[in-house]
Parts: structure tokens; C-alpha cells; sequence
């Protein structure tokens, strides 16, 4: 500020603040869609107020809990299209019946991994650091702070009618839909989709009961 | 009787990638001489060397403006050793099963989070010389002068390193290198993929770099008695185990092919410790 008042450009700047207050007031951008990044902070808020609340964890709501929960992780995730990235080149191979049924798979296990995470948390920091936009694409750069430690997460979204959905994220630089890939291609190779499929069912079962 | 194993694999390890460190790096400067004397005539080399710095800064400041493009996939990490590396991933699995995670979640109700915290400052800050050495080797002397003051201030004023000092009131983060990254800075891949015993996913060139960043350790350095250097190691990784307890099974418990998944994992957690 005192370089501006220095240099005689205290003019302008008083120009744009008035002119953004102006903008502001007038209404302008309130009419305007909430970003990717205002609309994941809400979504991933409103997971973790459904998860750490005591009352939906009595025994009768579990029910209730699971739609909830449901509801909630699909309006940050877009499970269709992490499944079919997962699993690359095999989808187009696939009957529609079978893509449905591996789209259910698939989300239950992202909603494991991610609602696993998300169960142990105990008010962590949660720092929602820079969005990049670019049409209907978005980048956000969030850190979450535990133990003292600085963790990393970048999501990636992409909008459909309003709405941003993650179709990817990054974890300390580790991508869940390539690690999933990985994964996916390691059974596919020796055991083909049927053998995939039969995997999953059996890992969703054993964490089931395990719950 | 599990430390001491800890030690034998890690003593094993470390003698067999000293020859390979002592192979390779010798051969590589005399092959780096010899072009250099010869530097008219025999111009592919030398050229390619000698793109690799600002080829490697142009590609970085591409990935920061096209953050549009799809997150790349890196071509999977070769894995001629694959039987054994399977073999001692079960292994690992196993042990951090039966014997690490107990003894953590017992250790873990003893000692509050605090001290946790504090115990993993503590040998965090061990790693600030081989931090430091690794930012100037590849050229960063701000992010090295930054390690030394962090090992100065965190030594002295935080404690022995028992607090974070230098990172809670001064602001210095941890740069995160290591000789690893520094092979890597100079164009070494990864080599291929190892899994060792006890110590977990690795790569060839991963490996040497542990064993150059072991020599400049305080343990080392200052020669600390071997009995003392198990009990302490031992410590760090039960310490580590107690703060991260969870994560390892819910990574395996939601994977298809656990080895899979986490040799992925670790080949695209270093590629993004790399590029950084």
C-alpha cells in the first residue's frame, strides 16, 4: 500500500475497490453458481457432520446412516466415471449390464477406502488451498493437517450442469484411479473381468462382516 | 530378537547395494571423463547430459501451466524379481500383523499423541544432515540452508529435536530429499522394483540412496554403539507404526491385489517427490 501512495497510484486502486464494492452490492456475482471448490468444501462437510453424529450412530438409524452417507459421497463423487477410467480399455468390452454392476462394486469400495479415512477423523485441519478452472475441468489443492503432519490431496472435477463431481484425487501424489488401474489390471491380466468381479464381491463381503 | 533381525536385513542390504554403489558410480565418471576429452568427436553424449538440466525445468514449468491434462500415468516399474518381492510382501504383511501392529497399539496406550509427535520429530530431525546434503547436491541452496538452520534451531532450542522449532515459530518446512531423489535429479531411473524384508518397497535406485543417506546419519556419524542404534531404531519404527495405525489396513483391505496396489503407490509417491 505505501509503494502505491508513493508511486501516485493511490487513485486506481481506490478506483477498483470501490468499483468491486460497487459489483458486489449490485448483486452481480451473487447470481452466479458456487464454484468446484465452495461446492466440495460443502459436500465434504456435510460427510463428516453425517459421520461424526452421535444420534445417527444409535443401532436403529443404521440404515438411515447408510443412505445418508450414500447420498452424501455421491454428490462429491462421480462414481460412473471413476469406474470407468479404473478399469481403462476392459469397459468398452463390457455388456451395460456388467458396467452397472461394476460401477456398484467399485463405489462401495471407493466409499470403504474414503468413508475409512474419513470415520478416524477427529477434527483435522482441513485447508482448502487454490482452485484452478478451465471451462468445465477444475483442480483443487487441499492439505490436511494431522499430527502435525501436512497431508496433500488434489482433487480433480469436472462440472455437468452446475454441478462439480471428483473424478480423481490425489493423495501425497499417489492418483487413486491409476492405483486402482494398476490393481484392476493385475487380476484382469491372470483371471479376466469375471475373476475381477468375483475378487471384489469377496473383499466387500469380508469388510462387511468385519464391520 | 526382532530387532536384531531388522539389523541383519538391514546390514545384508546395505552390503550388497555398497557394491553396487561402488560399481556404479566409478564406472559412470570415467565414462563422463572420457566424453569430455573427446568432445568433438563423440557430441551425442555429452549433449544429451548436458539437456537434461533445462529440458528438465522446461518440463516442469509445462506441468504447472497445463494443469488441464490428465494426470500421466508413468510406465509400470519393471519387476523381474517379482516371485521374491511377493514372497516378502507377505512377509512384511505378516509381520506388521503379528508382531509390529501389537506391539504399537500397546506402546500407542502408554504413550499420548504428544510424545509420538515429539519421538518422530526427534529421528526426523537425525535425517536433517542427509536433507541438507541432498538439497545442495541438486542444487538448491536455499531449500539446504533451510535444513541446516531447521537441524541447528530444532537441535538446540527445540529440544533435541524433540520439538519442531524451526517448522512451529520460525516457518521452515522440511525440503523431503534424499540421495534417492538426488540419483534422480541426474537422470537415474528407478531401476527395477524390490521389496525388501523389513523394510518395504523400494526400487534399485531407492536402495542406494538409503545406503548413501545411512553414512551421513548421526547414528553413524557419530558412531553410537550398535546395541544402542537396534534399541533406538526399533523405537522409531514402532513409533511411526503407533501414529499411522489404520492406514496399512485400510489401503490392503481395500485392494484387489495389495501388492499391486502398494508397489504402484510407492512408484508414483516417488516420481511425485521427484518432480517437486
Amino acid at each position: 500500500m505505501a509503494q502505491y501512495i508513493k508511486q501516485n497510484k493511490l487513485v486506481p486502486v481506490v478506483l477498483v475497490m470501490f468499483l468491486t464494492i460497487l459489483l458486489f452490492g449490485s448483486g452481480i456475482f451473487a447470481a452466479t453458481a458456487a464454484g468446484p471448490m465452495e461446492q466440495l468444501q460443502k459436500s465434504v462437510d456435510e460427510l463428516l457432520r453425517i459421520l461424526q453424529s452421535q444420534e445417527l450412530k444409535e443401532p436403529d438409524k443404521k440404515s438411515e446412516r447408510k443412505q445418508l452417507i450414500d447420498n452424501a459421497t455421491n454428490e462429491i463423487f462421480d462414481f460412473r466415471e471413476m469406474a470407468r477410467s479404473s478399469l481403462g480399455q476392459t469397459w468398452d468390452t463390457l455388456t451395460s449390464e456388467e458396467q452397472d454392476q461394476f460401477v456398484g462394486l467399485f463405489t462401495r469400495l471407493i466409499e470403504q477406502r474414503y468413508k475409512g479415512k474419513l470415520d478416524a477423523y477427529d477434527n483435522q485441519k482441513i485447508i482448502y488451498k487454490k482452485e484452478l478452472i478451465n471451462g468445465k475441468k477444475a483442480l483443487i489443492n487441499t492439505a490436511v493437517i494431522d499430527k502435525d503432519l501436512e497431508i496433500l490431496i488434489d482433487y480433480r472435477l469436472k462440472e455437468n450442469q452446475g454441478k462439480w463431481l471428483v473424478y480423481d484425487l490425489k493423495i501425497e501424489n499417489v492418483s487413486l484411479i491409476s492405483n486402482y488401474r494398476r490393481d484392476f489390471d493385475s487380476i484382469i491380466r491372470k483371471e479376466q473381468f469375471a475373476g475381477l468381479v468375483e475378487k471384489m464381491s469377496k473383499q466387500l463381503e469380508k469388510s462387511d462382516t468385519a464391520n | 530378537m526382532i530387532p536384531h533381525n531388522v539389523t541383519m536385513g538391514k546390514n545384508f542390504i546395505l552390503q550388497a547395494v555398497f557394491i553396487l554403489f561402488l560399481l556404479f558410480p566409478v564406472s559412470h565418471t570415467q565414462a563422463a571423463g572420457e566424453t569430455d576429452l573427446s568432445a568433438g568427436s563423440e557430441p551425442v553424449l555429452s549433449s544429451g547430459k548436458a539437456d537434461e538440466g533445462p529440458n528438465g525445468a522446461e518440463d516442469d514449468a509445462g506441468q504447472e501451466e497445463k494443469w488441464e491434462d490428465e494426470w500421466e500415468e508413468a510406465d509400470a516399474l519393471a519387476d523381474p524379481l517379482e516371485p521374491f518381492n511377493r514372497f516378502f510382501f507377505h512377509f512384511n504383511d505378516k509381520l506388521y500383523f503379528w508382531v509390529l501392529k501389537p506391539v504399537a497399539r500397546v506402546y500407542s496406550g502408554i504413550f499420548p499423541e504428544e510424545v509420538q509427535i515429539a519421538v518422530r520429530n526427534f529421528f526426523d530431525n537425525l535425517e536433517a544432515p542427509a536433507r541438507a546434503i541432498n538439497s545442495l547436491l541438486q542444487g538448491n541452496v536455499r531449500g539446504s540452508a533451510s535444513e541446516v538452520a531447521r537441524f541447528t534451531l530444532n537441535s538446540t532450542v527445540g529440544i533435541i529435536g524433540f520439538g519442531d522449532f524451526a517448522g512451529d515459530v520460525m516457518g521452515l518446512r522440511s525440503s523431503n530429499e534424499d540421495f534417492g531423489q538426488t540419483l534422480a535429479h541426474y537422470g537415474a531411473g528407478g531401476g527395477f522394483y524390490i521389496n525388501w524384508p523389513f523394510l518395504g518397497p523400494s526400487n534399485l535406485r531407492d536402495s542406494l540412496g538409503m545406503l548413501g543417506d545411512g553414512y551421513v546419519h548421526p547414528f553413524i556419524l557419530l558412531d553410537v554403539d550398535r546395541d544402542v542404534t537396534i534399541g533406538l531404531r526399533t523405537i522409531e519404527v514402532v513409533n511411526s507404526t503407533a501414529l499411522t495405525l489404520g492406514d496399512y489396513e485400510l489401503f490392503v483391505g481395500t485392494a484387489l491385489d495389495p501388492y499391486a496396489a502398494v508397489k504402484d503407490a510407492y512408484q508414483q509417491y516417488r516420481n511425485g517427490l521427484i518432480q517437486k
